[in-house]
């Protein structure tokens, strides 16, 4: 028999997924704690509650670094991965519903170059982008989330979960195919757009060692760039430093927090339907 | 479209939660508007709270790792000074006299560059030889 969510004998598994919650959430206090004081991180006995917390490190982040130009740089890469992404991955993923004539292998292929780690094709990459004369540009640093083998198949495996006879009656009706696409699926599966949307931003915003790569000038750099170029150059920035870790974080966490009931639903369906 | 859908859209955690993060964006640029001249202003005083007349108070901007000094300021009949056109948020401030009495650096944080602050009295003491 099924027990309600209430029931006692659910307590002491409540009560160990709080204490996991509260272990999984005490690097986020420590950082938040240490941006807020500026304490040294290795003082022993630690400092459970922040002692004189000021906001003044952000501040400092703000006037010592150009954290602003990061910030726009991040975005701005950022929209375009999301943008793109969605544009090719949802073509990817609908051509991949369809029959033809090779498309299983297609799926092979595609399944078999998410093994390879992007670290072993940085370089054909770069050469790549060099050839198309992006480097050090936004569209550069987008370039590779444009198309995400992982969001190609949770569009896949969305687009499959529509009723077939849906589809039918849209084409009947003399709808072409993007609009079938455009009008038909993308509304049925805002679950997997949101996964996209999450997945690329998380992605793209964490990215170092592909910016490293491509960009040059300073003024193109993004925030995780601008996170190891603040650590080669400022001392003695405890608080400053994880001020401005706080800072990179909080974009992708409020976008999380926003959407996280599709994310997790996108993420399922995925799993279960693909 | 209708008043319902509006309030709809706006209630919605996409829609409302950039808004709220735009307003505090632009009341903060706002007020930061009308506060940026860059004044700094106080007082310099002896232990008993009277005020200190043609006392140096010098101000130090941090420059990366140390602070360096950037300008100085004569008190008045009152003991008042006032700095103007600072463009720093940090720095420190010690208030001299003539006959080698000083006061502690007080560490000075803002908020934004150039705020305009009224920093606590400066108490200049005869420094332990």
């Amino acid at each position: 028999m099924r027990r309600a969510p209430g029931s006692p004998r659910h307590w002491p598994r409540h009560a160990i997924m709080i204490a996991v919650s509260f272990l999984m959430l005490i690097p986020f206090y420590w950082v938040i704690k240490t941006s807020l004081t500026g304490e040294n991180i290795y003082a022993w006995p630690p400092r459970i509650l922040p002692v004189d917390p000021h906001l003044f490190n952000y501040v400092d982040v703000w006037y010592l670094i150009p954290f602003g130009r990061y910030l726009l740089n991040s975005t701005i890469v950022t929209a375009m991965a999301i943008a793109g992404s969605l544009l090719f991955n949802v073509a990817a993923g609908y051509a991949l519903t369809k029959h033809f004539p090779g498309r299983r292998w297609i799926v092979v292929l595609l399944l078999s170059c998410m093994l390879i780690p992007f670290q072993a094709t940085i370089i054909p990459a770069y050469l790549i982008t060099s050839w198309l004369g992006v480097l050090d540009t936004w569209l550069g640093v987008a370039l590779p989330l444009l198309s995400t083998i992982i969001c190609i198949f949770i569009f896949k495996a969305s687009f499959e979960a529509v009723p077939p006879s849906l589809i039918d009656a849209a084409r009947v009706d003399g709808l072409s195919e993007w609009r079938i696409v455009t009008r038909i699926l993308l509304p049925l599966s805002k679950s997997a757009i949101a996964t996209n949307v999450i997945l690329t931003f998380i992605w793209s915003w964490n990215s170092f060692l592909w910016p490293l790569i491509t960009i040059r000038s300073p003024e193109m750099q993004t925030l995780p760039l601008g996170l190891a170029r603040f650590l080669s150059v400022m001392e003695d920035t405890t608080g400053a430093l994880f001020a401005f870790v706080v800072l990179v974080l909080i974009p992708g966490l409020a976008i999380f927090l926003m959407a996280q009931k599709e994310f997790i639903r996108g993420l399922t369906s995925g799993a279960t339907k693909g | 479209m209708s008043r319902a859908t509006i309030r709809r859209a706006l209630g919605h955690r996409f829609v409302a939660v950039p808004l709220a993060l735009i307003v505090v964006v632009v009341a903060w640029n706002v007020y930061i508007a009308f506060n940026d001249h860059g004044i700094i202003e106080g007082e310099v005083t002896d232990r008993t709270g009277a005020p200190v007349i043609g006392a140096t108070v010098v101000f130090f901007e941090r420059n990366f790792i140390y602070y360096e000094e950037k300008q100085r300021a004569v008190t008045d009949a009152k003991g008042h000074y006032r700095f103007s056109d600072m463009k720093t948020h940090i720095g420190q401030l010690e208030a001299r006299t003539d006959d080698g009495r000083k006061s502690a650096r007080r560490q000075l944080r803002l908020w934004f560059r150039s705020q305009d602050t009224e920093v606590a009295p400066l108490v200049v003491e005869t420094p332990r030889s």
